[in-house]
């Protein structure tokens, strides 16, 4: 069974690697979405469903997973271990086959995020050093047949890393480090009077192109969504007192400085100092966000900053890009579509299982 | 300038529309006209009154005692809110506006005594556009009940009485405006009523955040509680950071939450969460009963106020006990009625990443 498995996708890997017209990935019309999810007992899956509502797969995993990171050709996605998780997992989204659980070696931890690059050989993650409690490192891996192999590691420039991105081009990344220190085995903030979150550009040889900061010392970078053009957009969480007002999104346009997205104060404030993902729609120029804490949905214009929708829904937790607007998901209630086409934003619940969603989702 | 409301309509969808008979929808639906909206109509007239009192009072024609228990009587009907708070009054930062808690830094009245510098001829407009911390119910109890205030000096009544009286217009603008949404055509009652809407696509969306706003509710007033009991400051109790500690408020506001909390759960006529349980768990539906009675009971027995109790050691260990009752509702109520009935309680907003 093993050796099939590793026979076929060592296949797979083969034809990819040599790329030439093979269409790797057929999941028809409807896209799939992968996402982290719990049932009601607490254990922890990696699943696949058609936006229909068809399920292509559910996979129980031992770790609660965060981000997922599908590879750019083949049918393969890494469910990525939430901290202080040591598991990431790397599943067949055809079937649902875990086909390499992935062991961080014993003094890292995953952050819950990862790329693969678009060759699709090498795959990255953020990574804690708990030997020296938060230290940012990128874990570098190769992708072999069915298996990632760790062989290198680079730094993040900064504490805590949490989400990074590919930059247009895919060849420079973009890493939120969230200037937390917490230790292996542990989720406990140990410098919130000392944190240093930034906003950090490097090349995937580890080589710094730059790092920005907010002013506010205690405002988390966690989050990113980067356009076609290379704006860049984060989402902070904000670990001083629910009554600071902080910039909860920051912007950096090209060429431009990393800056406060302009929020209006109704929205800063729906937040509770708290956002989670994030999600640019090329085509439409617009950018989503969910806000968990205040059980809300916003939609902004990208260019303009014009707010478009402040929408109530509980426990809001992934939302990415589709053809029409945007799909997000639920800890708690159903998942939405939210057409962005014409006029007016049109909301439309989707038959997929209601809540226990977890924090991302990815659309392959 | 923010474009509101924002445009959002519902599409249609290849949902079935909830049926009457749906238990779920006649839970949501019986709480909204049974229970959340009563409470929302008693909040706007107490805030009415609040108003006019405090017109009376800088008037002349209403005595300080008498402005006291309008307060008081505010306080009550905001209390009971605290395990109603879905919708217009969770949004929009509203509920700040009414009553500033944890104030650790006594900013009200530190703000209230730099505005008043700032603004001695203060108008309605600038308490509109002033901090939230000078428009709600901790600044007025301020002016009404703080030691260092004499208000029979009539230099001082003069020089309180422009802010007390716009705290009064605030209130009940804002009470008007909440209580408005819940009753527009679309509004919040119908949203509880209807499914799916803009803000709910089924019933049991609707019922889970009604669960989820009063268990929140209880464990906001374990933190209240918690906070004067200094259990955030290793055990050293903490009068001045209880919530309406100047007009001694305090257990009084508990109370009233905590009624509101078991009527949510009992419904106006049997017909509240509780209904939800099927007789496969009228186990858990007896103790859930049993612990709110002697939550209840436990809390009529605290004869002193907060402060007082806070004091001695008696008086803590009484207030410990009504803790630990407290901490069992909640844990019966978030920790097995949510699981019994399917209900997830901030998977993300509360472990977030």
């Amino acid at each position: 069974m093993k050796r099939r498995a590793f026979l076929g996708l060592s296949g797979l890997a083969l034809a990819a690697g040599a790329f030439g017209g093979w269409k790797l990935i057929d999941h028809g019309p409807q896209p799939l979405l992968l996402s982290a999810r719990d049932d009601a007992d607490g254990h922890h899956y990696a699943v696949g469903y058609r936006l229909d509502g068809s399920k292509a797969f559910a996979t129980r995993v031992a770790e609660r997973c965060h981000d997922v990171v599908p590879h750019p050709t083949l049918p393969l996605a890494v469910f990525v271990g939430r901290r202080p998780s040591r598991e990431s997992y790397l599943v067949d989204t055809r079937d649902g086959r875990l086909l390499q659980t992935l062991a961080s070696p014993a003094d890292r931890h995953f952050y819950g995020h990862g790329v693969f690059h678009q060759d699709g050989e090498w795959f990255y993650s953020t990574e804690n050093d708990t030997r020296d409690a938060g230290r940012g490192v990128l874990g570098v891996y190769r992708l072999q047949g069915e298996r990632l192999q760790r062989v290198a590691e680079n730094s993040t420039h900064g504490i805590g890393p949490h989400q990074l991105l590919w930059m247009p081009g895919g060849e420079e990344l973009v890493v939120a480090n969230g200037g937390i220190r917490t230790e292996a085995d542990s989720r406990v903030m140990m410098n919130l009077d000392a944190m240093e979150p930034s906003l950090v550009l490097m090349r995937r040889d580890g080589t710094l192109i730059s790092k920005e900061q907010l002013p506010q010392q205690m405002n988390s970078v966690r989050h990113l969504a980067v356009a076609a053009d290379g704006t860049v957009v984060s989402g902070q969480q904000y670990e001083g007192d629910p009554q600071d007002a902080v910039p909860l999104l920051a912007i950096k346009r090209p060429g431009q400085p990393f800056q406060p997205f302009p929020l209006g104060e109704a929205q800063r404030m729906a937040m509770h100092q708290y956002t989670a993902s994030l999600a640019i729609h090329d085509e439409l120029r617009l950018l989503g966000l969910t806000a968990p804490r205040g059980n809300r949905f916003f939609i902004w214009d990208l260019d303009s900053a014009a707010l478009l929708l402040d929408a109530p829904l509980p426990d809001c937790a992934g939302v990415g890009a589709v053809a029409d607007g945007f799909v997000v998901t639920s800890g708690q209630g159903r998942c939405r579509l939210y057409d962005c086409r014409g006029e007016k934003i049109a909301v439309r619940p989707l038959e997929l299982p209601a809540g226990l969603w977890d924090n991302h989702l990815r659309l392959a | 300038m923010i474009r509101s409301p924002l445009a959002l309509v519902l599409l249609a969808m290849g949902l079935a529309a909830c049926t009457p008979q749906d238990p779920q929808q006649r839970t949501s639906a019986a709480l909204a006209d049974g229970v959340l909206l009563p409470a929302y109509k008693a909040w706007h007239e107490s805030s009415q009154q609040l108003a006019e009192s405090s017109k009376a009072f800088c008037a002349g024609s209403q005595d300080l005692g008498a402005a006291q228990q309008a307060f008081l009587t505010d306080v009550a009907s905001w209390a009971a809110l605290q395990p109603l708070q879905v919708g217009p009054l969770a949004e929009g930062n509203r509920a700040w506006q009414v009553q500033f808690w944890p104030d650790k830094k006594n900013l009200v009245q530190r703000q209230v005594e730099n505005l008043l510098k700032k603004k001695p001829q203060l108008s309605q407009a600038d308490v509109e556009k002033a901090s939230v911390v000078v428009q709600g119910l901790t600044a007025y109890e301020y002016i009404l009940f703080d030691a260092g205030i004499d208000l029979s000096d009539a230099t001082q009544k003069s020089r309180y009485c422009p802010l007390l009286t716009a705290i009064g217009e605030h209130q009940q603008r804002l009470s008007a405006e909440v209580l408005g949404q819940w009753q527009a055509e679309d509004g919040m009652t119908a949203q509880l009523k209807e499914f799916p809407n803009t803000r709910y696509a089924e019933a049991p969306e609707a019922v889970a955040e009604l669960l989820r706003a009063q268990v929140n509710a209880i464990d906001g007033l374990k933190k209240k509680l918690g906070a004067a009991l200094g259990r955030q400051s290793k055990g050293q109790p903490q009068p001045y950071q209880a919530e309406f500690w100047r007009s001694n408020a305090s257990l009084a506001s508990l109370a009233a939450s905590l009624a509101s909390a078991e009527r949510l759960w009992l419904g106006a006529n049997e017909d509240g969460v509780r209904s939800l349980l099927n007789d496969g768990q009228k186990e858990l539906a007896g103790r859930i009963d049993q612990q709110y009675a002697v939550t209840r009971q436990q809390l009529a027995t605290l004869q002193r106020p907060l402060g007082e109790l806070l004091a001695d050691e008696t008086g803590r260990a009484e207030l410990t006990a009504f803790y630990d009752n407290l901490n069992l509702v909640h844990r019966l109520q978030g920790g097995e009625l949510a699981k019994v009935l399917g209900i997830q309680l901030g998977f993300n907003a509360h472990d977030g990443d």
